[in-house]
This record gives C-alpha cells, sequence and structure tokens, in this order.
C-alpha cells in the first residue's frame, strides 16, 4: 500500500484505489441508469428516458474534468478561497429565489441557457471548505464550549435556513449531517454536548409544527405506518421494497427487474436507483455495491487520517460524510429503513448537479490524498 | 486497520477515526441487514408481490341462455353493442375528436356537454402535480355513446384513433317486445343488497342480473360461469406481438386462461304467437289480464298482462338513460305496467265464482239440480235486500249459473257456512300460491269467520256468506288461480302445478332437464256433480238466455262464466279527478275452456274496470280461442307435411 505513494515534495501520486473504485460505481451507475431508463413504454416516452441516459453520460464526463481540475490545484488554495465561495454560495442560493424555476412546487434550480444547476449542490461542496476552514484554525486544544462552536453553526445555518425555505427537506438535513460529522472530529464539552441535544430535542415538535410542510409530514407519517397510506406516500416505498425484495439472492437480471420494467418505481432514476439494482442483481448485487459505498467511506477517513494538516484531514471528512450519509439515506429509504426524502444516489441517480458535485468530492479527496 | 494508528499530525481528530469507521461500518451493516430480510426472508412473497402488480385476471364475458317458446321462437337472446369511450387525456382535439362528433352524429346539445367534460377531465389529467400529491390516474374515461353504429365500429377498428376505445358489451335482446315481457322478465344491473346476497357465487359490480320472471327464476341456470384471461398490466405502447408474447409467457402462470360456460338455453311453455294474438284482441282495452294454460298439462300456454312494458329498454338496450327514464314513468303509472296481473295481484272473482259456490251446495246436499228458486230480483236477508242483476223467476241449478243469477246463490248462500266456502275456494286453489315460481304470487283470499272476526273486530254477519257465495265481498283470486281452478273443473278435478319451463338445454340443444306436469291435487268431487257444472258453463255460451251468448262466435264450443265484479270505490293516488270514473268501474271477467265437450285449454281473461264481463271479456276470450284453433291447424299441417322444418 504505502509504496506508491511518496511524500508531497517527490510530487503528488495518483491515488488508485480511489479512482478504480469512483470508476466502478459511476460505469454501474450508468449501466443500472439504462436499465432503469429501458422500461416498457411506448416511444415518446421512450425517447425521453434515452435523454436521461445520455445527458448523465455529459455529466459524467464534465464531473470527472472538474474533479480532474480540482485535484490539481493544491487544496490549501481551497482554504483560502473559502470565504469567497461561501459568499458565491448564498448568493446563488438568494439567486434561486428570484430566478429559480419550479419543480413539484420547490424552487431548486438556476437556468443558465440550456442548462439548469442546482446551487443547493454545490454548497455542500463549498460547506465542507468553509467548515473545514473552522476546524483548520481553531487551534484550542481543551473540549469546546457551545461558544466555541458558534461560528461554525452560523455558517450552517445561513445556507440551511435557504435551503429549508425552497423547500428542500433532504439537503437541508445533508448539511446538518455533514456538520454535525465535521465538528464531531472535535472534543465537545460534555455539558454543552447535553445542552445541544437538548435543544435539537426540543426543536423537532416545533419544526414539525411551524417548518414542515404537509407533503413532507406525509412522508414522514407515512414512513411510520405505510400500510395506512397503500395508494399515497406510502406507496412508493412500497413498491421500492417489493422492487428490493423481488431481487431475492441473484436478482431478476439485468432489464428483467419486473417491478422497474413495468413502471412500478416512481421516479426509478434519481430516487429510487437502488431498488432498481437491487431487483436487477438481487442480494448478492445489492450488497457489493453497499460495500463499494462503505470502501468509499473508510477510504475518506483513511486520507483525513493520513492527511498533513487539519483542513485536508476536515475535508477529507467532509467529503466522505458527504458520500456516507447520501448512500445511507437513500438506500435506506429504498430499502424503507427510512422516510422518502429526496436525497440522491452518489455517482449513480440521475442528475447533473448531484454527480457534478460528488465528482468535485471526490477530487477534492483525492487532492488531499495526493498531497501528504 | 493499521493505517489509523499511523499518522498523529492532526492530534486532536486522531482519536474520532476509529469511532468513524464503526459508524460506517454499522450503517453499512444494517442496510445489508435489511436486504436479508428483505431480499432472502422475505424474497418469495415479494416477488409475488411483484407479480401480482404486473398481472391482471380480464373476465371474459360468458352469453347469457336463450329463452324460447313452445315452438322454439326466441323470446330473449343477446345481440352485440358496442360502446364508445374515450380518453381526454390520451383524445386528440384536433382531428379525432371532430370526427367523432360527425360519426356518432351527436345533436348540437350533446356535443356541447361532452366536448365540456372531455376539455374538463383532460384539462385535470394533464395538469402538473402538486408537491407531495399521489400519482394521478390520467387515463379516467367517459362514456360517449352506448350501442353504436355497425359502420361507426368498423370505422373505429380499422383507424384506431388513439384514446377511443370501442367496447363489446353484449345486451339482452327481447325480440317480442312487449309481449310476454312479465313472464320473461328483463336485466338490471346487479346491486348492493344482491351483490352481499350472492357472494361467492361470482357477481361482480356492474354485472347484469335477471330482474323478474323467468329471467330472475331460471338466473343460475341462464348465467353461464364466466371464463379469465391474464394480461400483463404496464406494458404500453409499440411492443411487438413477439415481445408481448414472450413477456406473457415468461411472468403469466397458469393456467393462462379459463374459457366461459355459457349459460343454459331455457324453452318455455307459452306460445309467442296465441300472446300476440292475445294482445290483438285486448286491444280495445286499457288493461288487464289473460291467462290461457293446458288443462291437461297445468302448462301455462300463453300469459298476457296489459298495460306492459318494454324489457327491451328497461334492460338498458338503448341506454341507461332511457332506462331510467321508462322506469319513472311505469312506475308512476296509474295503470301499473310493472305489475304481472296474472300472478301478483288479485281481483273479486264476482260471478265466476258460482260454480265452486254450487259444487259446494251440491257435495253437502243443500242444493239438488232440480232444486229452485223464485229470483225477484234480489233476496231479502234480515233487514237487507241483496240485489240480483235481473228477475230470473224459477230458476234451478244450471239457469242460474247460465243466466248468473244471484238470488240463487244467495238463498244457498244463506244456508252454507262462510268456512266451507273458503274450504271449496282452497280445494281449488284459491287462497294460496300456485308454485308457478315466477315473481311474487297474490294469494288471494278465501275469507272465512275467524278471518272477519279478526278483521271487523265485530259480530260476524251472515250477509258475508251471501257475498262470497257470488264471488263478492272479501274475496280475491289471482287470474291464474281462476285458470288453473278452471282447469280443475274441465279435466274432472285435477288441479296442476302451473308450469313455464318445458325443458333446459345447454346451448348445443341437448335437453339437460325436462319438467313433467306435476299435479298438485285431486280435487275430491263427484263427477256426476261436476258434470252438472260443465253442463250449465256450456250453456253459458251456448243458451240463448246465457250470459256470453250474445258475444259467441260461431263453431267455437266454448264453456265458462262471465263475470263482473264490483270494485271498492276509491280514488287511487295521483289520478287525475277527471279519470277517476274508470277506477270505479267493475272488472270484467271470462273464464271458461275449450271445447266444451272435450277440453284442451282454460282460459280466463280479466278486463280491469271493463265493465260487464258478457260484453267486455266474452269477446276477448272467443277471438283468443278462434285463434287458437287456427294456429293449433297450422302446426298440425307443418308437422304432417315431410320434410318441414
Amino acid at each position: 500500500m504505502r509504496t506508491d505513494r511518496v511524500s508531497f515534495r517527490a510530487g503528488p501520486s495518483v491515488d488508485m484505489p480511489l479512482i478504480v473504485v469512483a470508476v466502478v460505481i459511476v460505469t454501474l451507475g450508468l449501466v443500472n441508469l439504462y436499465s432503469a431508463t429501458s422500461v416498457y413504454v411506448d416511444s415518446a416516452q421512450r425517447a425521453r428516458l434515452a435523454d436521461v441516459y445520455v445527458s448523465q453520460i455529459y455529466w459524467v464526463v464534465v464531473g470527472g474534468l472538474l474533479a480532474i481540475v480540482v485535484a490539481a490545484i493544491d487544496y490549501r488554495h481551497f482554504e483560502r478561497l473559502a470565504n469567497f465561495l461561501y459568499l458565491g454560495g448564498l448568493l446563488s442560493l438568494g439567486f434561486v429565489f428570484i430566478l429559480g424555476s419550479d419543480i413539484r412546487g420547490s424552487s431548486r434550480w438556476i437556468e443558465i441557457g440550456r442548462f439548469a444547476f442546482q446551487p443547493s449542490e454545490f454548497m455542500k461542496i463549498v460547506l465542507i471548505l468553509m467548515l473545514a476552514r473552522f476546524l483548520h484554525n481553531d487551534t484550542r486544544t481543551e473540549p469546546r464550549t457551545i461558544g466555541h462552536l458558534l461560528p461554525a453553526i452560523g455558517i450552517v445555518a445561513v445556507p440551511w435556513a435557504a435551503v429549508m425555505a425552497q423547500p428542500d427537506l433532504g439537503t437541508s438535513v445533508i448539511y446538518l449531517l455533514i456538520a454535525v460529522s465535521m465538528l464531531s472530529m472535535n472534543k465537545v464539552r460534555r455539558g454543552s454536548l447535553l445542552a445541544m441535544a437538548g435543544t435539537v430535542a426540543a426543536a423537532v415538535p416545533l419544526a414539525w409544527k411551524y417548518v414542515l410542510r404537509d407533503y413532507q409530514k406525509a412522508r414522514v407519517t407515512s414512513f411510520l405506518d405505510p400500510e395506512a397510506d397503500k395508494t399515497g406516500t406510502g406507496w412508493h416505498a412500497l413498491q421500492s421494497q417489493t422492487a428490493i425484495g423481488n431481487g431475492q439472492l441473484f436478482g431478476e437480471g439485468f432489464m428483467q427487474g419486473t417491478q422497474n420494467q413495468f413502471g412500478f418505481l416512481p421516479d426509478q432514476y434519481s430516487d429510487f436507483p437502488f431498488a432498481v439494482f437491487a431487483e436487477d442483481w438481487g442480494f448478492v448485487g445489492g450488497v457489493c455495491l453497499i460495500a463499494l459505498y462503505a470502501f468509499l467511506s473508510i477510504w475518506a477517513i483513511h486520507i483525513a487520517s493520513e492527511s498533513k494538516d487539519r483542513f485536508g484531514a476536515a475535508v477529507a471528512i467532509g467529503v466522505g460524510s458527504m458520500i456516507f450519509w447520501h448512500s445511507v439515506l437513500n438506500i435506506g429509504m429504498a430499502v424503507g429503513l427510512l422516510p422518502v426524502v429526496g436525497i440522491t444516489l452518489p455517482l449513480f441517480s440521475y442528475g447533473g448537479s448531484s454527480i457534478v458535485t460528488t465528482l468535485i468530492g471526490i477530487g477534492l479527496l483525492m487532492n488531499v490524498s495526493m498531497r501528504r | 486497520m493499521s493505517f489509523l494508528l499511523q499518522r498523529s499530525d492532526v492530534g486532536e481528530f486522531r482519536r474520532r477515526y476509529r469511532w468513524l469507521v464503526l459508524v460506517v461500518l454499522i450503517s453499512f451493516l444494517g442496510l445489508i441487514g435489511r436486504l436479508v430480510q428483505l431480499q432472502l426472508v422475505q424474497g418469495d412473497m415479494h416477488r409475488a408481490q411483484a407479480r401480482r402488480n404486473i398481472v391482471r385476471e380480464r373476465y371474459l364475458a360468458t352469453t347469457r341462455g336463450v329463452i324460447r317458446d313452445a315452438n322454439g321462437r326466441v323470446l330473449a337472446a343477446n345481440r352485440p353493442s358496442y360502446t364508445v369511450y374515450v380518453t381526454p387525456s390520451k383524445l386528440d382535439l384536433e382531428t379525432t375528436w371532430p370526427k367523432l362528433q360527425k360519426l356518432l352524429e351527436l345533436d348540437e346539445e350533446e356535443r356541447k356537454k361532452l366536448d365540456e367534460r372531455i376539455r374538463r377531465v383532460r384539462a385535470e389529467a394533464l395538469a402538473p402535480r402538486a408537491p407531495g400529491e399521489k400519482e394521478r390516474r390520467t387515463e379516467q374515461q367517459l362514456l360517449l355513446q352506448y350501442d353504436v353504429d355497425r359502420d361507426v365500429v368498423a370505422w373505429l377498428e380499422t383507424h384506431e384513433p388513439a384514446g377511443v376505445e370501442v367496447a363489446p358489451t353484449p345486451v339482452r335482446y327481447y325480440p317480442y317486445g312487449e309481449l310476454a315481457a312479465h313472464l320473461l322478465g328483463y336485466m338490471r344491473e346487479v346491486d348492493a343488497e344482491a351483490l352481499a346476497r350472492l357472494e361467492g357465487r361470482g357477481y361482480r359490480a356492474g354485472d347484469r342480473i335477471g330482474a323478474i320472471g323467468v329471467e330472475r327464476r331460471w338466473e343460475s341456470y341462464l348465467r353461464g360461469q364466466r371464463g379469465m384471461k391474464k394480461i400483463l398490466r404496464g406494458l404500453r405502447g409499440n411492443l411487438s406481438r413477439e415481445n408481448v408474447e414472450a413477456l406473457e409467457a415468461k411472468y403469466l402462470e397458469e393456467p393462462r386462461r379459463i374459457e366461459p360456460v355459457p349459460g343454459r338455453d331455457i324453452s318455455l311453455t307459452i306460445d309467442i304467437d296465441l300472446v300476440a294474438s292475445i294482445e290483438r284482441a285486448m286491444r280495445g282495452q286499457l288493461a288487464g289480464a289473460v291467462s290461457v294454460i293446458d288443462v291437461r298439462t297445468g302448462r301455462i300456454l300463453a300469459a298476457f298482462s296489459k298495460p306492459s312494458f318494454d324489457p327491451n329498454v328497461v334492460s338498458g338496450g338503448a341506454g341507461v338513460a332511457a332506462a331510467v327514464d321508462a322506469f319513472k314513468r311505469l312506475m308512476s303509472d296509474p295503470l301499473k305496467p310493472m305489475l304481472d296481473k296474472n300472478i301478483s295481484a288479485a281481483y273479486p272473482p264476482g260471478s265466476t265464482f258460482k260454480p265452486f259456490t254450487a259444487l259446494a251446495g251440491l257435495a253437502d246436499g243443500l242444493i239438488d239440480p232440480d232444486y229452485e228458486v223464485d229470483c225477484r230480483g234480489g233476496y231479502q236477508y234480515g233487514r237487507r235486500f241483496f240485489r240480483c242483476t235481473g228477475v230470473h223467476r224459477h230458476v234451478d241449478l244450471h239457469d242460474a249459473i247460465v243466466q248468473s243469477c244471484n238470488t240463487y246463490f244467495y238463498d244457498l248462500g244463506a244456508r252454507i257456512s262462510i268456512d266451507r266456502l273458503a274450504a271449496i275456494g282452497l280445494d281449488y286453489g284459491f287462497g294460496i300460491k300456485t308454485g308457478i315460481g315466477i315473481n311474487p304470487e297474490a294469494k288471494g283470499r278465501m275469507p272465512t269467520r275467524a278471518w272477519y272476526t279478526r278483521r271487523y273486530k265485530e259480530a260476524f254477519r251472515g250477509g258475508f256468506t251471501l257475498l262470497s257465495a257470488i264471488g263478492q265481498g272479501a274475496s280475491t283470486v289471482s287470474v291464474l288461480q281462476l285458470a288453473l281452478a278452471y282447469a280443475a273443473i274441465a279435466n274432472g278435478g285435477t288441479l296442476y302445478q302451473p308450469q313455464v319451463v318445458r325443458s333446459i338445454e345447454t346451448s348445443d340443444g341437448t335437453v339437460v332437464q325436462e319438467f313433467p306436469p306435476r299435479v298438485r291435487r285431486m280435487v275430491d268431487v263427484d263427477a256426476e256433480h261436476l258434470r252438472l257444472v260443465q253442463k250449465a258453463l256450456e250453456g253459458v255460451v251456448k243458451d240463448r238466455r246465457g250470459t256470453a251468448n250474445k258475444e259467441r262466435l260461431e263453431g267455437i264450443e266454448m264453456a265458462g262464466k262471465t263475470g263482473t265484479a264490483q270494485v271498492t270505490h276509491v280514488t287511487p293516488r295521483g289520478v287525475d279527478p277527471e279519470k277517476v270514473w274508470y277506477f270505479n268501474r267493475d272488472h270484467a271477467w271470462f273464464a271458461g275452456f275449450w271445447p266444451a265437450r272435450a277440453p284442451e285449454i282454460a282460459i280466463v281473461v280479466l278486463v280491469e274496470h271493463g265493465g260487464g264481463g258478457g260484453k267486455n271479456a266474452v269477446p276477448v276470450a272467443m277471438r283468443v280461442v278462434r285463434d287458437w284453433i287456427k294456429l293449433k291447424e297450422k302446426r298440425l299441417s307443418a308437422q304432417a307435411a315431410p320434410g318441414a322444418p
């Protein structure tokens, strides 16, 4: 393992396991997307689905190029740029409200010419950089109090509020989870920890009452009792579980999963690609895919552990936690362990912004890994 | 995990890595655990559910059995009919819709109404989904037209325009329309109550079920068994035939198809030509009923109830709206067209009951053929004078029946008990159900002393017996009961169970079951007494003084009794006061048999509110019997001709 790694001074060297795993996941994702878009439908709809598949390939290429660029620039430059990126990110989130286009009732997108992108996705990377900067500059060694963490809380709170307002429950949850993961690297005073836990416990019922929209609540209630709402919100979750269960040990075979092919999986290429995959490839395929995400998450921790400074380590942990939480939440909702919120499966789900953001994250990991 | 221990230049962070790895491993192991549960433990259950999702069972309609008359004429059959539906979200409003309007010859009002509905449903179906709203049914269909023209169906099937569907819906067809409608019945959509009652017999909402008459009584035979075909669901658009077949072979379990079993055919005892001749004979009358039965078997040769209804319309053959309309009209008609006046209604028999009073008197020795009564226009009984129809002077039994002298029977009524009259009535099948099996039966009433006491809560008066003796008072009978009783007089005292169904056949004509005549009882009657009454009934027509003599037809040897039944003066609800006089007119009866000497058929004619029986009911009976004789001759010569079909 260590023989192919040389010190920073000897010049950067490529992290092969990271690249291989990322390429394998992306490839499986494209193959799976092909299956997900080949459902038995009429020609007009098929043409639209073919577009989905082709545009995903474009996005993979774009994201790959961006990843190379990001990997090439020494990550310490990003530390200095973090402030500006953060400001830019907040501005673009603001733009969403002015220019944003509605998709299913929430404005998340900015359109530039033919392209539409979601600032909230890119904001994840910016948030990671900004929090890493905070951790990097925090030289204290004693357990932190709430007061010490206040700047970091502020860093998350502003974009979080903007995303909640769109409204985009999934992304806002991801912001919080990334932040908690990264800040957990610090020692926090036990009393402060309890106080924060208490605050969260108190905030949940308030958020339920005043912040969450009805359809978001419906997702949670139907998750808690899916049988009660078999035709409504709970339907998606049940169909996904049926699809996965239908895969059994070896799967129905590529493009043979009936739940997908006969159109019983809603949003099969964005929200439920795992169900498509597990139906086609069965338990064997599902475990392999989960293992790949587990590897990616643990490899990110490994990169962090080998990082030469706190900024690099924090960035690696941030990117790792982003991939980890995305994959756990997405698969968790596909298998029916978590409520259905729109969280993508990294490198697997259809969606330009998602795939480009994840690939940029991989680029950052590569960056840190190369410069130890 | 040696790498976790190696670097320490990020001090504080180092202690966390182990925990992070642990969290990651536990989380993913948890997901794998769930996969074990879903895919390995519950895999079979989920696969079964996945198959259920894509497999639909389509029902294959069966054909209802055909109903024929005694001579093989089809009385109820099935007619293919086509209903056109549109799916507004898929319909081309620019080309297809205007073309449809032209083809279906929609009038301006219909066009506007449909146009509006189509556009509304289309707008709803195509509107963007609101957040959190569940998947919407975008394929809602609208019914465009019932019973579409063949040419239109042909056009639609060759062009297959998007969003238009032609669904074959077999419709029950009654070629003879209103003739014998009450006996045949009609079809209606099965309601929730019937669905619950028939649970487990394969009825589904929207199915049609026999409503009255034979259609209802023999429903389980006529209906047949629907078949089933499994199809794949979720396949849309341009899949080639081979593709679909390959998928079906893969996903559909055997049996993939169960053929429907057609219903049994039923042959009736009635002769529709005779019913048609009754209809012609009754054209001059507003309302009434006629029963003709074979005195040797109890089989019903014809049953006619007027006014009637068209079972084609009430079965929905002309569309739901037309059926609902027809029902509204039929139900509010004071002449009660939906009522089977042969079976389901009871009327005072009037003088047609006199032969039974006479038989009771003879049996009890209260009268003999020579016993005479001097009729001076009525009978003084206590403080009341009971009127006769005229002044007949000295009448014996024969004369009393021929001239329908009330006084003679008042005299007998004064000496006989009312319970004895009720008993002889019961002997001949009055006051109890005939057991025909179709349609609700009116039992009629043979009042007894006990009945009067219960009813009026005061001392029984002898006058009631006098009224019963002439078939008035509280006595009521149904047309069918009277026909069966006269058949018993004609055939020497055998009371048959009336029969409508002669045999049941499979759709290829093999007889499954035949129904031989069934005797209900042999009436205990002296043959000599019966002969006396038969002779008197012959005199009613033949004798110059007979009440039916004026209306007789030459060459028709008929025997029978006229009756003019008084009606309780009440005003039926919803009747125009100007027309109340009609409902207060007497019912006209004729009950008899033919030929007088060797009877074959019994006939009862009731003209509701027709007035005098001799003048109004007898001509109908005469014409019907005349036509029956002609029909019989025609049938005989057809049979005699070699090679005749």
